[in-house]
C-alpha cells in the first residue's frame, strides 16, 4: 500500500509537470519520470516483462525520440497564456476534474469481489515472457500480424515523409548528417529524419 | 325528354343558349372585328332568343299549364336532388320577352352609341352575357339554377358599370354595386337553406306547392319571406340597400336601360312574384315587402326632385317605379306588380335611351342645369321623351297610367296586408305618384323645353341621333303607349295580362267594394298625376324655375339630392369601420407581423453564429468538445450506478 | 494487504484527466503530443490492473490483459514516430507550432 501511494504520487506530480512545466524539455523529462514509476506499478502488478518493455521501449526510445525532436526544433518556451479562447482554460480544468471523478465512482461502484493473490500468482506467473508469448502467438496472432504490418506502415509513412518535392531523400549540399538511430527493440520502427536537420527547407 | 323538345314551348330554353353563343363569340373573337359587327353579331344573338321566346309565348296562349323541363341532374344529394331545369309558363314567357325584347331594341341602339369605343368588343360580349344569365334566372325551375343566374347579372352589372375603368370613380362604382348586391345575396343564400330544411327540395314549384299546408302565418314561412325580401331588396335597390343604382348611373347609357331599369333591378319582383304561394301564406313577411315598397317609392320620390344628372334623376325614379312594384307583391296584387314591371320596361328604357341620345348629341353633358330647348333640335328624340314621361306620370290612356292603377286598386283592396296599413300604404303611393309627376315633368322641361342654357360651343354642334338610335326610341315610344291596353282596369273591363298569368301566380282573394269606390281610386291617381304635372308647368314654365332653385338650393334640397343622408350614414358606418379595421390591421401587419418575423430572423442568424463559433477551426476547440462528451458519457455512467 | 484494483484505476482515470487537460492548455503541437502519451500510459496502467483482477478468475484473462498492453505500447511507439515526423514537416512549412495557428480544419 506504502509503495502504491508512493508511486501514485509520483506519476501525478510527474504528470503534473508534464502539462504544466514551461519549459517543454523539463515537460519531456517529467513525462520519463511519470514513465519509470509506471514500470514499477506494473512489476508490483505482476507485469515483469511489461516493466521491462516500459521501460526500453517507452522511457528509452520514445522519450528519446521526443527529445530528439524537441532539441532539434528548438522549441522554445511555451508561448504565454493563451490571447485567443480565453475560456478554455477553466473548461479545460473543470472538464478533467469531472471525468476523473465519474470514472472513478464508476469504478469504486462496480464492487467486484477482490481476486485471490495466490491465484493470481498461479495464473499470471509473473507475467513472464514466456506466459505473453504463449498469447501473443497463440489468441491474439493475428493482432500480432497486424500490429506487424503497421509498424510497416509507419516506417514506410515516416520515409515518405522526409521526402522532398524533387524526389531525393537527402538534403542536396548537406549530404550525410548524425548516423541513422540504431533499429529498437521488436516492434518499433522509426523513420529517418534527415531531412529535418537541414532545417528550414521546403519538403 | 326528346317528347318534350318537339314541344315549341320548351325552345324557350335555348334563349339563353343563344346569348352565351354570342357572348363566346363576340368575347373570343370580336376584338378583331371591324367595327360594326361585334354588336350586329350580338343583337342577332338576342334576336335569336327573341324569335324563340316569342315562339314560346305564343304556343303558351291557349294552355293553361307551362311546361316544365329538367335537362339533366346537378346534385343528387340524398334528401336534396336538385338538377338543372326549365319552367317555362306565362311569367317566365312575359319576363322572356321583356328580357329579349327591350334587350334587342337595345343592342340595335348601343351599335352606334358605344361606336368607336374602344371596348366595343367587350360591351357587347358583356351585354349577351348578361341577357344569358338573366334569362337562366328567368327560366330556373329551382333555387340553385335560379341563384346562379342572380349572381351572373351581379357580376355583369358590375362589370358594365365599371366599363370605362380607367376612371376610378366608374370602378368604386361598380364595386358598390357588388358589395350592396352580396349582402341580398347573403340574404337569397340563408333563405334556400330554410326553404331546404323546411320543404325537403329547392324546385321552386315543388315548395310552392307544399308551402300550402303549412299554417297561414307560419313563423318558417315568415322568415324565409323576409331573407328573400332581403336578397330582393339588394338586386332591385330597395330601402335600405338602394344606394348603388344613382351610383350604377357611371356606366353607359344603354346599359342603364337595360340592366337598371328594365331587366336586372326587376329580378327582385320576379322573386317574390315566383314565390308567390309562400308569401301568400305569410301575411308578416308580404307587409314587410309592402312597407319596403311603398317608403322606398317615396323617398326615392323625394331624391329624384333634388338631382341634377340627367341620369340619377331617372336612377331615382326607377327606384321609386320599383317601390310600387314591391308594394303590389306585397299587397298580393302579383300579376299588378308584373304588369308594371312590363310597362316600366318599356317607358323608363324609352327614357333612359332617350337620356342616351341627348348626352349623345351633348357629346358627354349630363347636368341638367346646362341643358333646355332640346326639344327643337332633336324632334324625334324629344317626342318620344315627352311619351315617355307622360307614361310613367300615368297619364290617362297610356301605359303607365292603367299599371300604376292596378298597382293602387291592388294595394287598397288587398287581403293580405289589410291588418298592416293597407289604406296607409295607398296614400303613401298616391303621393308618390304626384310626386312622380311632378318630378318627370321637370326632367323633361328641363331638357327639351325652354331657353337653352347650352354651353356654346356644344349648342352648335347638336343634332339628332342617328337612326339606329331613334328607332328604337319610336318602337319604345310606341309600347309605351299602347301596352297598358294589355291590363284595363280589371273591375270594369276585360284584364287580359291578369288571367294569362293566373296560373304562375298565387290567387289572393281581394276585397270588392263598390263601383263607385273603385272609380274614385282611378280618378285620384288621374287628379294626383295631374297635380304634379300642373304644380310642375307653374315653377318650371311660368316661373322659369326660381322657386325650385330657390328650395333646391337650401339645406333641404342638398340633403335630398345627396340621397336622403343614406349613403353618408353608410359611409359613416359600414365603410369607416371597414377602412379603420383595415388601416389597424395594416398596422398590426406592419409591426407585429413584420417586425416579428424579422426577430425570428435575428434568432435564427444569432443562433446560427452561436453553433458556427463550434466550427471555427480551432482544434482545441474541437478536442474540448470531444473531451466533453467523454466526461457526459462518464457521468451518465456514474449516475446509473456504474452498471451501463 | 493487497492494494485494491479500484485505487489502480482511480489513479489511471487521474492521469488520463490531466494528460487531457494537457492536451487542451497547451499550446505547442509537440508538448499537446506528450500529454496524449501520457493519455495513452494511463489506459495501459488500467490495462494492467485489470489483467491482475480478472487473473484471479480466469486462466487465460490476465496474460491476455497484458499482451493487450503490449499491443498498445507497440502501437503507440509506431504512432509517436509517424507523429513526430508530421510535425517535423509542418515545422519546416510553417516555422511555428503553434496548434492555434496550424488550425485550418474548418468543417
Amino acid at each position: 500500500m506504502a509503495t502504491f501511494t508512493v508511486l501514485a504520487v509520483v506519476m501525478v506530480v510527474g504528470a503534473l509537470g508534464v502539462v504544466l512545466l514551461r519549459q517543454p524539455v523539463h515537460a519531456a523529462l517529467a513525462l520519463v519520470g511519470t514513465l519509470l514509476a509506471l514500470a514499477v506499478t506494473y512489476v508490483t502488478l505482476e507485469a515483469h516483462f511489461l516493466a521491462a518493455i516500459q521501460v526500453i521501449v517507452y522511457a528509452g526510445a520514445i522519450m528519446v525520440l521526443f527529445l530528439f525532436v524537441l532539441m532539434l526544433l528548438n522549441v522554445q518556451r511555451s508561448i504565454g497564456p493563451q490571447r485567443s479562447l480565453p475560456g478554455l482554460r477553466w473548461a479545460a480544468y473543470a472538464t478533467a476534474v469531472v471525468l476523473a471523478t465519474a470514472v472513478a465512482l464508476v469504478a469504486f461502484w462496480d464492487g467486484r469481489p477482490a481476486p485471490d493473490p495466490a491465484v493470481v500468482s498461479l495464473h499470471l506467473q509473473g507475467g513472464s515472457a514466456a506466459g505473453i508469448a504463449d498469447v501473443l502467438f497463440g489468441e491474439l496472432l493475428l493482432a500480432f500480424h497486424l500490429v506487424g504490418v503497421l509498424l510497416l506502415t509507419g516506417v514506410v509513412g515516416a520515409v515518405a515523409l522526409v521526402q522532398r518535392h524533387d524526389g531525393s531523400a537527402h538534403g542536396a549540399p548537406k549530404a550525410g548528417g548524425p548516423l541513422p538511430a540504431p533499429e529498437g527493440p521488436v516492434g518499433s520502427g522509426r523513420g529517418r529524419k534527415r531531412g529535418a536537420l537541414a532545417g528550414g527547407r521546403r519538403s | 325528354m326528346t317528347g318534350a323538345w318537339s314541344d315549341p314551348v320548351a325552345w324557350a330554353a335555348l334563349a339563353p343558349l343563344f346569348a352565351l353563343a354570342g357572348a363566346l363569340l363576340v368575347g373570343l373573337f370580336g376584338r378583331r372585328w371591324p367595327e360594326p359587327l361585334p354588336g350586329v353579331v350580338a343583337s342577332l344573338a338576342i334576336a335569336a332568343a327573341f324569335v324563340v321566346a316569342a315562339v314560346a309565348a305564343v304556343g303558351l296562349l291557349g294552355r293553361d299549364a307551362g311546361v316544365a323541363l329538367t335537362l339533366w341532374p346537378f346534385l343528387p344529394v340524398a334528401g336534396l336532388d336538385v338538377s338543372v331545369g326549365v319552367v317555362v309558363d306565362p311569367l317566365a314567357a312575359t319576363f322572356l320577352l321583356i328580357i329579349t325584347g327591350v334587350g334587342l331594341l337595345i343592342h340595335v341602339y348601343s351599335i352606334d352609341y358605344m361606336r368607336d369605343d374602344d371596348g366595343n368588343a367587350r360591351y357587347f360580349a358583356l351585354l349577351n352575357l348578361f341577357v344569358a344569365s338573366m334569362l337562366v334566372l328567368v327560366l330556373a325551375d329551382s333555387l340553385v339554377l335560379l341563384f346562379v343566374g342572380w349572381e351572373g347579372v351581379g357580376v355583369c352589372s358590375y362589370l358594365l358599370i365599371g366599363f370605362w375603368y380607367r376612371q376610378r370613380a366608374n370602378a368604386d362604382a361598380g364595386r358598390k354595386a357588388f358589395i350592396v348586391n352580396r349582402i341580398g345575396d347573403a340574404g337569397f343564400l340563408l333563405a334556400s337553406f330554410l326553404v331546404a330544411a323546411t320543404f325537403g327540395t329547392l324546385t321552386i314549384a315543388d315548395a310552392n306547392a307544399q308551402a300550402g299546408s303549412f299554417a297561414f302565418g307560419a313563423g318558417v314561412l315568415t322568415a324565409i319571406g323576409l331573407l328573400f325580401l332581403l336578397a330582393a331588396a339588394g338586386k332591385s335597390a330597395q330601402l335600405p340597400l338602394h344606394v348603388w343604382l344613382p351610383d350604377a348611373m357611371a356606366g353607359p347609357t344603354p346599359v342603364s336601360a337595360l340592366i337598371h331599369a328594365a331587366t336586372m333591378v326587376t329580378a327582385g319582383v320576379y322573386l317574390v312574384a315566383r314565390l308567390s304561394p309562400l308569401y301568400a301564406q305569410a301575411p308578416a313577411a308580404s307587409a314587410a315587402v309592402a312597407w319596403v315598397g311603398a317608403l322606398t317609392a317615396l323617398i326615392a320620390a323625394v331624391a329624384a326632385l333634388a338631382q341634377t344628372d340627367i341620369k340619377r334623376i331617372l336612377a331615382y325614379s326607377t327606384v321609386s317605379q320599383l317601390g310600387f312594384m314591391f308594394a303590389a307583391v306585397g299587397a298580393g296584387a302579383y300579376a299588378a306588380a308584373v304588369f308594371h314591371v312590363f310597362t316600366h320596361a318599356f317607358f323608363k328604357g324609352l327614357l333612359f335611351l332617350a337620356a342616351g341620345s341627348v348626352i349623345h348629341a351633348l357629346h358627354g353633358e349630363q347636368d341638367v342645369r346646362r341643358m333646355g330647348g332640346l326639344g327643337r333640335r332633336m324632334r324625334l328624340t324629344g317626342s318620344s321623351a315627352l311619351v315617355g314621361t307622360l307614361a310613367i306620370a300615368g297619364v290617362p290612356l297610356l301605359s303607365g297610367f292603367f299599371s300604376k292603377e292596378a298597382i293602387l286598386g291592388g294595394v287598397w283592396n288587398s287581403t293580405l296586408v289589410e291588418d298592416y296599413g293597407s289604406r296607409l300604404l295607398f296614400a303613401l303611393l298616391l303621393v308618390t305618384a304626384g310626386l312622380t309627376a311632378f318630378y318627370m315633368f321637370r326632367w323633361y322641361h328641363r331638357v327639351f323645353c325652354g331657353e337653352s342654357r347650352l354651353a356654346r360651343d356644344v349648342a352648335a354642334k347638336v343634332h339628332e341621333s342617328p337612326g339606329t338610335m331613334t328607332a328604337p326610341l319610336v318602337v319604345l315610344a310606341a309600347l309605351a303607349a299602347v301596352a297598358g291596353y294589355l291590363g284595363l282596369p280589371a273591375f270594369a273591363f276585360p284584364n287580359w295580362i291578369k288571367s294569362w298569368l293566373a296560373p304562375s301566380l298565387a290567387s289572393v282573394g281581394a276585397l270588392h267594394p263598390p263601383l263607385w269606390v273603385e272609380w274614385l281610386l282611378v280618378a285620384a291617381s288621374v287628379v294626383a298625376a295631374a297635380a304634379g304635372l300642373a304644380a310642375g308647368w307653374w315653377i318650371y314654365e311660368r316661373g322659369r324655375g326660381a322657386l325650385a332653385e330657390r328650395v333646391g338650393g337650401g339645406v333641404m334640397g342638398r340633403f335630398a339630392r345627396d340621397g336622403l343622408g343614406f349613403d353618408a350614414a353608410y359611409r359613416a358606418g359600414a365603410v369607416s369601420t371597414a377602412e379603420g379595421l383595415a388601416a389597424g390591421l395594416a398596422v398590426a401587419d406592419r409591426d407585429l407581423l413584420d417586425r416579428g418575423i424579422a426577430a425570428g430572423v435575428t434568432t435564427a442568424s444569432w443562433l446560427g453564429r452561436a453553433v458556427a463559433a463550434w466550427q471555427s477551426g480551432f482544434v482545441r476547440l474541437y478536442a474540448l468538445a470531444t473531451l466533453i462528451g467523454l466526461t457526459a458519457l462518464a457521468v451518465v455512467v456514474a449516475a446509473l450506478g456504474g452498471r451501463a | 494487504m493487497t492494494v485494491p484494483t479500484e485505487a489502480y484505476v482511480a489513479l489511471s482515470a487521474a492521469l488520463f484527466a490531466i494528460g487531457a487537460m494537457g492536451v487542451l492548455i497547451r499550446r505547442s503541437a509537440i508538448l499537446v503530443f506528450l500529454s496524449v502519451e501520457l493519455m495513452l500510459n494511463a489506459g495501459n496502467l488500467a490495462l494492467v490492473a485489470y489483467a491482475r483482477h480478472w487473473a484471479g478468475f480466469d486462466a487465460l484473462a490476465g496474460l491476455s490483459g497484458q499482451t493487450v498492453v503490449f499491443i498498445v505500447l507497440a502501437v503507440a511507439a509506431a504512432e509517436v514516430a509517424v507523429g513526430l515526423g508530421i510535425l517535423v514537416a509542418i515545422f519546416r512549412d510553417r516555422s511555428s507550432t503553434d496548434v492555434d495557428a496550424l488550425s485550418g480544419v474548418r468543417l
